[in-house]
């Protein structure tokens, strides 16, 4: 049995670090490449979500390369995402694969399955054991997380452009190989050192915030790196969500640095009831960031999304009460980068020009975004 | 969006609490005009049409009742557009008019929504005691509505009242129609496709005659459950359609681009592949949908399921001469 699953940001860390320690084959999916859209967009539903293609991109190279089971998330909610793992199986038993699905279920009603489903994941091992090894990828994923949000805040400081990039993507190899806990602790020191070595100069910031709809934003190869970009534009950038915060059950983002229910109070003048997915979270963190003094708000959306059509024609009443722009990137296949780029530069200048009029400096110093 | 479905419960309430009850009427080329301009690009056709309807009420009304439906059968939910429809009409008409916006949610029964009622009665009345017949009362029209449609009536009539004529008459072809209320009902957007069919000769089924043992019946068999209300009565009558052979062809109503639906789609052509009873023809609509391209299709479906159902007609009779 070889497993695999779709990219989804650092979620392979999680993932292949649970099963190794488990000691069960597994395969990563190729990264992402124009194929895994082409391949996705030639199988998938004509106007099913965005991240639905991808995913089925992931697991059609997953299979040619030799994995036979494939991993996904089910569950139940307005949004399409609870859905997405009998649609994909049926496409891909439709296409003619060999595989087997596991839609591990995580909702309350369904625990028995859930149970069932992971006693099949684990081969053997015993829960202890599965439990230790979550727990332990979990606090790398954690690690990573911070590394990044290290990353987004000083990318526009940097001397030589993508020194950040290349600085992160040592971190990120580093937390992979690292072997227990005490090996970790020398890692996020290392890594954190490194971040911060790498060469600056002096330049005045603008602040951005990324909010929009979890895959797109956590997933940079089809966000066509948004926010790299917005960092070499001269942005100190923040995400409403990182993969940990995500998988949180609790509702607490500690690396974002609030509550969920901080944001669903802070959009409740706009939007009063959760709309599935990050549809409210999207408004109630533009408030948020307009709060925090940000200059502008980067919104990204994969085309046809249930939840984040709504808040993109909520957002407009937002940006409009508090004077705080918002820039909705609706992406697709279709989506050319040269495009996302000019409206990229176009938006960081049209805030360089917004920050300067105010008059307003703020100090250089790196500071939490919340 | 919802009018389709709720609009007799809608009315018989607000009638009864002594609302002045003004409506958007049917849809026509200025409202969908009008909604298209303001609406999100994304956005799928019924909301935009319902953008319309907004704009089209905004200067007539002093508050527009959106209900907010959050879930109308247990362990399900609706789409979340129709979760936001409030704060969407919202944004549509600033703080013009008001918006009464009750949140419905039938997860936990009928009766957790006393509150939501209750709350909208106080709007127009301090009596309880007329806000709770009136509730009762609407919701006794209500259900003789939704009866009025399982028994194949139309929805105008249905809202009228009496009448004798049915969808279904037993004529020789019968087809399904189903998707959602307002892909089949709106007579404007899916072009009178109910009655040219009837001007055609053919009986329409739609979702709502199918009967509801057979729904259930066969959402029981799909490995996983499906979670949206609507989708579930549709997957569920078109896989019963074509399992008991209730209809001779199914067209499958979707707006473009209806989250849930494509998902459902994926699921209802592979079963429906797998029976190998009926054929299916899936619809695409949007506000771009040209009336002779889609009647050509329409036609050449009907057709179609004619020339099979004659050819079956004449390999039966050739057995029977043997």
């Amino acid at each position: 049995m070889k497993i695999s699953w779709p990219h989804m940001g650092s979620l392979e860390v999680i993932l292949s670090g649970v099963f190794e320690e488990l000691g069960v084959d597994y395969i990563l999916a190729p990264p992402n490449t124009e194929r895994t859209l082409e391949l996705g967009a030639r199988f998938g539903p004509e106007f099913a979500c965005f991240p639905l293609k991808t995913t089925l991109g992931n697991f059609i190279e997953a299979i040619e390369a030799g994995a036979d089971t494939l991993i996904m998330v089910a569950g139940r909610g307005p949004c399409r995402f609870g859905y997405y793992a009998e649609t994909q199986r049926r496409i891909l038993a439709d296409a003619g694969y060999e595989f087997e699905m596991i839609p591990l279920t995580f909702h309350l009603g369904k625990l028995p399955l859930l149970i069932k489903q992971l006693q099949r994941l684990k081969q053997g091992a015993s829960w202890t054991s599965l439990a230790r090894a979550v727990k332990f990828a979990l606090a790398k994923a954690y690690l990573i997380d911070r590394l990044e949000q290290e990353a987004l805040h000083q990318r526009y400081l940097d001397r030589d452009k993508g020194a950040t990039t290349a600085a992160m993507k040592g971190c990120y190899k580093k937390v992979l190989e690292a072997g227990g806990y005490d090996r970790l602790r020398l890692v996020e020191q290392e890594g954190f050192e490194l971040l911060r070595s790498v060469p600056k100069t002096e330049r005045q910031p603008i602040k951005i915030g990324v909010i929009g709809e979890f895959y797109l934003v956590l997933e940079p190869f089809f966000n066509l790196q948004v926010e790299e970009q917005l960092g070499y534009l001269g942005a100190y950038v923040e995400r409403n969500i990182y993969l940990t915060d995500w998988i949180r059950p609790s509702g607490n983002n500690p690396v974002a640095g609030h509550h969920d229910s901080e944001s669903e109070e802070a959009a409740r003048p706009y939007l009063t009831h959760a709309v599935g997915g990050e549809g409210l979270h999207s408004v109630g963190n533009t408030v948020l960031f307009h709060r925090h003094g940000f200059d502008g708000v980067v919104h990204l959306m994969p085309f046809t999304c249930m939840p984040e059509t709504i808040a993109k024609s909520i957002l407009p009443l937002v940006s409009q009460d508090l004077g705080i722009p918002v820039l909705s990137l609706v992406i697709d296949e279709m989506t050319g980068k040269a495009g996302v780029a000019t409206r990229l530069e176009a938006f960081a200048d049209l805030a360089h020009f917004r920050r300067r009029a105010r008059g307003e400096d703020i100090p250089l110093s790196l500071q939490p975004a919340f | 969006m919802l009018y389709f479905r709720y609009g007799r419960l809608w009315n018989s309430f607000l009638n009864a609490l002594g609302a002045e009850v003004v409506e958007s009427g049917e849809t026509t080329r200025s409202i969908l005009t009008s909604g298209v301009s303001k609406a999100e690009n994304e956005s799928c056709l019924p909301v935009k049409v319902f953008y319309g309807h907004v704009l089209a009420l905004q200067d007539k009304v002093d508050a527009l009742f959106v209900p907010r439906l959050v879930s109308v059968k247990k362990n399900t939910h609706t789409c979340p557009k129709m979760l936001g429809l409030p704060d969407m009409a919202k944004s549509a008409v600033g703080n013009k008019v008001g918006i009464i916006a009750p949140t419905i949610d039938f997860h936990f029964g009928l009766w957790t929504n006393y509150r939501a009622v209750y709350s909208t009665g106080r709007r127009f009345t301090h009596n309880p005691m007329k806000i709770i017949s009136a509730g009762i009362e609407a919701w006794k029209e209500h259900k003789s509505y939704l009866e009025k449609l399982t028994m194949g009536m139309d929805r105008k009539r249905a809202l009228e009242g009496e009448s004798d004529q049915r969808l279904c008459e037993g004529r020789e072809l019968r087809v399904g129609v189903i998707g959602h209320h307002y892909n089949v009902y709106d007579t404007f957007t899916t072009m009178s496709l109910l009655e040219r069919l009837g001007s055609m000769g053919v009986d329409v089924m739609t979702a709502d005659m199918v009967p509801e043992t057979l729904r259930e019946l066969e959402l029981a068999k799909l490995p996983q459950e499906i979670y949206w209300s609507y989708e579930q009565e549709i997957a569920g009558a078109i896989l019963a359609c074509a399992r008991y052979k209730l209809v001779d062809g199914i067209i499958f109503m979707i707006s473009f681009p209806c989250g849930p639906d494509s998902i459902i789609r994926v699921l209802c052509e592979q079963e429906i592949r797998f029976m190998d009873t009926v054929p299916m023809m899936t619809l695409v609509m949007d506000e771009h949908t040209g009336e002779g391209g889609f009647l050509t299709r329409i036609e050449a479906f009907i057709d179609m399921l004619r020339r099979k159902k004659d050819r079956a007609e004449e390999a039966r009779r050739a057995v029977m001469a043997i």
